[in-house]
């Protein structure tokens, strides 16, 4: 009996360390892993998107509003990226102005502006900017300062804590950057290709050329042209490497890699999206592994195979 | 143009193929009058695969091919019952059912895996573009072993009994289950129903029809793959474009290939003038009605022929129209350099700092403002000179649209020479 009792207890006492917890609802796994950067073992937050989805595409579910509706405070994206999200804002009734709202992309500079509406043009098509900039590791600062002063404002009495949190973090961050800087340093004035526009940012930081996208407009098949225009490219420039994120299809960087007898590095852009990315700081030891092997790998060039004569 | 043959000649190895044996399986399909089976077909033999996943198989191994299979062959045998129940609901209703439930339960299922997503995805889209002679290799022995099939079992496939049902619903799934993969579901629609159509058009017998079946589709594929390269679209919806094109031509020669080819011509025109006088008289009233909306006729005849705005503008709105067009090219040239500048920076020998790209942003954003206004000029210009002349160019427009009008040009000529006669006798 009075084990049982005790159990009782104990089972009580952790539910109420649970409650005590903060409720976090994020859009994506990246904000979710700094945001538990920041908030250390005093938040429990919940990623709407699993790893593995567009989280562009992604379907609400009935859920998801209940998530919403507990939360003491809500993360996203922004620059376009989860535009789903405002849909279940306004099913929870939180406005921008609402304490619990975070938009990270505040004080972010933003690559490839397009103007304030959309238009036609290269790349994505998002005219407030290429909304990927999680993956330029130096811009996790600014997020987790957008994250640290909401969770300040949500929780006063542990400010200190969250601040210690966050400059603990970007401590380890900044030596994890150095290490993955001098890892790529072999990949100055190397052309790579990718899928889709998705490594403005992570190109950025890390000195990389990105030469071509196989798919430029998003959702829309590669044209024959398109298609014969970036095998060109790759033989011309010695492409050594075709960069494809975990969630993108594989049929047609596949294709052109076989055309064209190179590797293709399987990057994660979210974190989850490849079993090794654990974490924020996780997904960039990931992919600069991928790159290293894609480079290290037996295909060393456009060398072999059907050629295209310009 | 040596460029396009080397990557789009594997393409159309494998549209020829797929062609060949859907115009088959279409006249087939057209005679049943089960027009949507095929994606019926594919959507379950995608659930099947999705299962597979579901159990851990990989994506494109033997097993998830036998579960697509298996799955196929299930919804093969509904479909053949659903002619026994279809007394009172039509077959196509049913089979429109297991569509839409297929596709919902594999959703569902996708929901439990999402590394499936992309997977189901593919299954359904497919691109002709990235086929190869791999593929070839695949599906040359199979269809021609099925074609051999139904050549063997014709008697029994035309005899339209449960068994001949059920093995034409098999092996149709079997076709659909690789040829959806390969070519995506509205390409393999098109290639079953269009090329068939056109040979039920021009012909009677099954042979006849097939023969024509295969010509029009070989011919639209050709020019599918040639206009996705010239013209730089995706290729399957361009082919798609093409054969319904295709057929729309095919509509068009029928009268004058089977009836009186002079009664087909007098038609022709008769329809045509009216059509062209509708168009005329519904953007005439438009303009007077809403100068200021889009004129969709005048619009698009603007953007061809530029001149024509010279015709109704005065000279300082052609000017100012002029200016504005400039600048606002101007304008976009420049934000693509400082957007440039910036791209190439991410790897030159200079980098940028946060700030400059932040100033560079808002330059950006200043040039598209920019743009936006001097968009909103031309539009304002060709909106006022438009409002001006809209009482003369509407009316004008209004009766050249009635001369044209089939029948009235030539009652109004007999009215005026009935007349003539009656005020001319007294003298």
């Amino acid at each position: 009996m009075g084990v049982l009792v005790a159990a009782a207890v104990l089972v009580m006492a952790a539910d109420a360390r649970s409650d005590d917890r903060l409720a976090i609802v994020t859009t994506t796994t990246d904000l979710r892993s700094l945001v538990e950067a920041v908030g250390g073992d005093r938040v429990s937050v919940v990623s709407l998107v699993p790893p593995q989805l567009d989280p562009e595409d992604y379907q609400p579910k009935p859920q998801d509003v209940a998530r919403l509706k507990q939360a003491r405070m809500v993360v996203r994206v922004g620059l376009d990226f989860d535009v789903w999200f405002d849909r279940l804002l306004q099913q929870t009734g939180i406005g921008r102005r609402d304490p619990r709202y975070v938009d990270t992309s505040f004080a972010i500079a933003p690559l490839e502006v397009r103007g304030a509406t959309v238009g036609p043009g290269d790349g994505h098509a998002h005219g407030s900017g290429n909304p990927h900039y999680w993956l330029d590791p130096k811009n996790a600062d600014i997020v987790t300062g957008n994250i640290l002063e909401a969770l300040v404002r949500v929780d006063p009495h542990n400010a200190f804590g969250y601040e210690a949190n966050r400059l603990a973090f970007l401590k380890r961050l900044d030596g994890k950057l150095t290490e993955w800087e001098g890892k790529l340093a072999s990949f100055a004035n190397v052309p790579l290709v990718s899928y889709h526009n998705t490594w403005a940012y992570f190109a950025r930081r890390f000195r990389l050329d990105f030469v071509g996208f196989i798919e430029p407009r998003p959702g829309v098949p590669p044209s024959p042209f398109q298609l014969s225009s970036i095998i060109k490219t790759i033989q011309a420039r010695k492409v050594p490497i075709i960069v494809r994120a975990a969630h993108e299809p594989e049929r047609h960087a596949a294709f052109v890699a076989k055309r064209t007898n190179i590797a293709i590095a399987v990057l994660a852009a979210s974190v989850g999206a490849l079993p090794q990315a654990t974490d924020y700081l996780s997904l960039f030891d990931a992919n600069v592994a991928a790159l290293l092997a894609a480079k290290a790998g037996p295909k060393t060039g456009p060398k072999a195979g059907p050629r295209i004569e310009p | 143009m040596s460029d396009a043959v080397l990557l789009l000649w594997p393409s159309f190895l494998v549209a020829l193929c797929l062609v060949g044996i859907h115009a088959y399986f279409g006249l087939q399909v057209l005679a049943r009058n089960v027009i949507f089976v095929d994606l019926a077909l594919a959507q379950v033999a995608a659930l099947g695969a999705t299962v597979a996943f579901m159990l851990g198989h990989p994506a494109q191994g033997t097993a998830a091919y036998g579960y697509s299979l298996g799955f196929t062959l299930l919804a093969a045998v509904l479909l053949t019952m659903t002619r026994v129940w279809s007394q009172r609901v039509s077959q196509e209703a049913l089979i429109g059912v297991i569509y839409v439930v297929a596709a919902a339960a594999a959703i569902l299922l996708i929901d439990r895996a999402p590394q499936g997503a992309e997977h189901l995805k593919q299954i359904l889209t497919g691109n002709i573009l990235t086929s190869g002679t791999d593929d070839l290799l695949v599906l040359v022995p199979l269809y021609a072993a099925i074609g051999g099939l139904h050549w063997v079992l014709r008697r029994q496939m035309q005899a339209h009994s449960l068994i001949g049902d059920l093995l034409f619903y098999a092996s149709f799934g079997v076709v659909v289950t690789s040829s959806v993969a390969v070519a995506g579901v509205l390409l393999v629609f098109s290639f079953l129903i269009i090329p068939a159509a056109i040979g039920v058009i021009f012909a009677d017998g099954l042979q006849r029809q097939l023969a024509i079946g295969w010509i029009a589709g070989t011919a639209a594929s050709a020019a599918g793959l040639a206009l996705s390269f010239v013209f730089d679209l995706p290729t399957g919806a361009t082919m798609v474009c093409t054969f319904g094109a295709a057929l729309a031509f095919a509509g068009l020669c029928y009268p004058f290939l089977r009836g009186d080819p002079r009664v087909a011509l007098r038609r022709g025109l008769v329809v045509m003038r009216a059509a062209v006088a509708l168009l005329l008289a519904g953007s005439a009233i438009q303009l007077m009605a809403l100068p200021r909306a889009d004129q969709p006729l005048l619009d698009s005849v603007e953007h061809f022929l530029p001149a024509l705005r010279g015709a109704y503008f005065s000279a300082s709105e052609v000017s100012t129209h002029e200016d504005a067009n400039e600048f606002a090219e101007r304008y976009r040239m420049q934000a693509e350099q400082l957007n440039e500048m910036e791209a190439r920076s991410r790897s030159g020998s200079e980098s940028i700092d946060d700030m400059t790209v932040r100033r560079l942003s808002s330059f950006v954003r200043s040039y598209s403002e920019m743009r936006k206004g001097e968009e909103f000029v031309m539009r304002e210009v060709r909106a006022r000179a438009r409002e001006r002349v809209r009482w003369v160019a509407g009316p004008v427009t209004l009766v050249l649209a009635l001369l044209i009008f089939p029948g009235i040009a030539g009652r109004l000529r007999r009215a005026i020479e009935n007349r003539r006669p009656r005020t001319a006798a007294p003298e």
